[in-house]
């Protein structure tokens, strides 16, 4: 399929915003508020990866059983890839990227300035009120860098500008069956709300929209779910392609878990807070493995899938605790479940491949 | 062999060995062929398929498996070794349950309902441990015939503890065991044991039906067949000629293509 809506790559936004002067930072995975950053003027640009990169550089620092989507970004870090960003974040998702903040701010310490940000585990008012704090703070943090002090009209504006990417983003999750592409090209839709401005990013959704069809695509012959991380590496996309199977929705940490509810909170930093804290159920959010387990089976239910294949990064720690339970209770209601363990660093080995074209058959 | 040409035919290009199995309208074997995989793969099936067709493919349909599947170029469809695997036993043994196939390169557990569809599957990842490379790499180095390794293991009085389940740290397990001159026949028994230990392992993590099935070309392994039925508390099926199920599966498929199915 034709690429018409000229989906722009990493790459290229990257080279833009360094030949235009538009500063940008560095997120590491999962959770923080791009509002924040936009109203700094900064460029959200994520890391989750690079893919199959060399983890050479970053061997020495990690233990080996750091994840790879850790050691892919500490060595981009290590062999230079973030000196242009402004600043470099790196949010308290899991122990591994905890450990990678400590090793950038105690070891490391590149010159370009490093800023953590502690996201809780919980959802109680306790936490959107800790969040809201720790927001506060990476804002001072921003302030430091930019010479900035962004006001609150200002902060609520860039909430605005968010809350639509993300709804244009669920719409578009919500019509899929609907729109003629691949799950390759979907996915580097998708994903580009990493790099792009919500702006550009609602308008990529939005002329996505424009061209789905009136009713639901022939060729998806399997429907399924993703759940994981990130899809990665993206070349089993096409393996699903050509084996037929449809990606309905995406459970994965880097789309479907941030698709955040709107909130109306006259402070900005509670309205950000009580945002991502309202995020769908995920195991990073100290989510219940009861709360992932419902959430899946009514995504399945909803969107009429077969299947939902887990596609986790070796040693992710908070995805691996939950799978047998979470695999066990969709088997019980009928869904049938495929794990595909990844390290991103490498291509997909013939066995993966193997693994989704058998689960393809098996549908049948 | 015979004269007669196949409608179908099923090529299983595995890791180790490529299978071939050629059918006439009533599902008969007309020939089976079984050699080393050349790493010329693509090679290796065009002469293969080329051979077994007389060149007629427009009369046959040829379905390929195993990992070089997609390297048959004359092939009308490819299909996994999964699905195929399933296929085979269903039609040799007539029943479900789980099937433990121990390739060359890969193992996998394959749970087949009574109608003999894949519900649920699992194989090995890269690592050749639990693979019938495990055991050559082993046979290799203590300078055992790997059709040997079996009821050598079997045989033995006793068994020294493997505790490494990767082929290339066994190896410098057994360099360690020999040092310390514990028996060979000790070790090979070991080295059984390990790898059936990892298999059944991977059986478990599915909740797998009975009755257990055994195919691949380490089936043929009498001490893997006897500490797989321990490992798994009951005996384990075997179909006549447990290498080439994966073969047979895909010509059965082709069969099915043939006749419009």
């Amino acid at each position: 399929m034709s690429d018409p809506l000229n989906i722009p790559s990493r790459k290229e936004v990257l080279s833009d915003y360094q030949s235009s002067g538009q500063d940008f930072v560095a997120v590491y995975p999962i959770h923080y508020h791009r509002a924040l950053l936009r109203a700094h003027d900064l460029m959200p640009v994520e890391l989750w990866g690079p893919s199959q990169y060399s983890t050479t550089s970053a061997d020495a620092h990690l233990q080996a059983y750091t994840c790879s989507v850790v050691r892919c970004g500490l060595s981009f870090a290590l062999d230079g890839g973030l000196e242009k960003a402004r600043a470099i974040i790196v949010p308290h998702s899991c122990d591994s990227l905890q450990g990678l903040g400590s090793v950038f701010l105690d070891f490391i310490q590149p010159k370009t300035p490093v800023l953590t940000l502690y996201v809780p585990r919980g959802r109680r008012e306790m936490d959107v009120e800790f969040f809201a704090r720790e927001l506060m703070a990476l804002d001072k943090s921003l302030a430091k860098i930019t010479g900035k002090r962004p006001s609150e009209k200002m902060l609520h504006s860039f909430i605005d500008n968010e809350q639509k990417a993300d709804s244009a983003m669920e719409a578009v999750l919500n019509n899929r069956i609907r729109i003629p592409m691949s799950n390759r090209q979907f996915y580097e839709l998708m994903r580009t709300r990493q790099y792009v401005a919500a702006e550009k990013f609602e308008k990529l959704a939005r002329d996505t929209l424009e061209s789905m069809q009136q009713d639901n695509r022939t060729d998806c012959s399997h429907k399924l779910v993703i759940s994981g991380l990130v899809p990665e590496p993206a070349e089993l996309l096409s393996v699903m392609d050509d084996a037929g199977l449809t990606v309905v929705w995406d459970d994965t940490a880097c789309i479907g878990r941030r698709i955040y509810p709107e909130t109306d909170d006259a402070d900005p930093y509670v309205r950000m807070a009580r945002s991502i804290l309202g995020a769908p159920p995920d195991s990073a959010l100290g989510s219940s493995v009861e709360a992932r387990l419902a959430h899946l089976l009514d995504l399945t239910r909803n969107k009429q899938a077969q299947g939902v294949v887990f596609w986790s990064v070796k040693f992710c720690e908070p995805e691996l605790f939950y799978l047998p339970q979470l695999s066990r209770g969709l088997e019980l209601a009928g869904i049938r479940t495929l794990l595909l363990e990844v390290d991103i660093s490498e291509p997909a080995s013939a066995q993966v491949q193997t693994r989704l074209e058998a689960f393809a058959e098996s549908l049948t | 062999m015979s004269n007669k040409l196949p409608v179908a035919v099923g090529i299983d290009l595995g890791s180790a060995f490529t299978k071939v199995i050629a059918l006439d309208e009533e599902g008969k074997v007309l020939q089976k062929i079984i050699e080393d995989t050349d790493p010329y793969t693509e090679k290796q099936a065009g002469r293969l398929l080329d051979g077994i067709t007389g060149g007629e493919y427009h009369r046959v349909s040829i379905v390929a498996t195993g990992y070089g599947r997609k390297l048959a170029k004359r092939s009308t469809r490819a299909v996994t070794e999964i699905s195929c695997h399933a296929k085979g036993i269903f039609h040799e043994m007539g029943h479900g349950g789980t099937l433990i196939d121990i390739g060359g390169q890969d193992s996998k557990v394959i749970v087949i309902s009574d109608t003999g569809a894949v519900l649920n599957f699992t194989m090995n990842d890269k690592c050749a441990a639990g693979t019938g490379r495990f055991l050559e790499v082993s046979a290799n180095r203590l300078k055992i015939p790997i059709e040997l390794m079996g009821k050598t293991a079997l045989e033995a009085a006793s068994e020294v503890k493997i505790t490494s389940t990767c082929a290339v740290f066994a190896e410098s397990e057994i360099v360690g065991l020999l040092a310390k001159g514990k028996p060979v026949d000790h070790i090979v028994r070991g080295l059984a044991r390990s790898l059936v230990l990892r298999v059944a392992a991977m059986a478990h993590s599915l909740h797998p039906p009975k009755p257990f099935m055994l195919s691949g070309g380490v089936a043929r392994s009498p001490a893997i067949r006897a500490f797989l039925a321990e490992a798994l508390g009951q005996a384990v099926e075997l179909p006549e000629e447990p290498q080439i199920i994966g073969a047979l599966g895909a010509a059965l498929m082709a069969l099915d293509i043939h006749k419009g199915k």
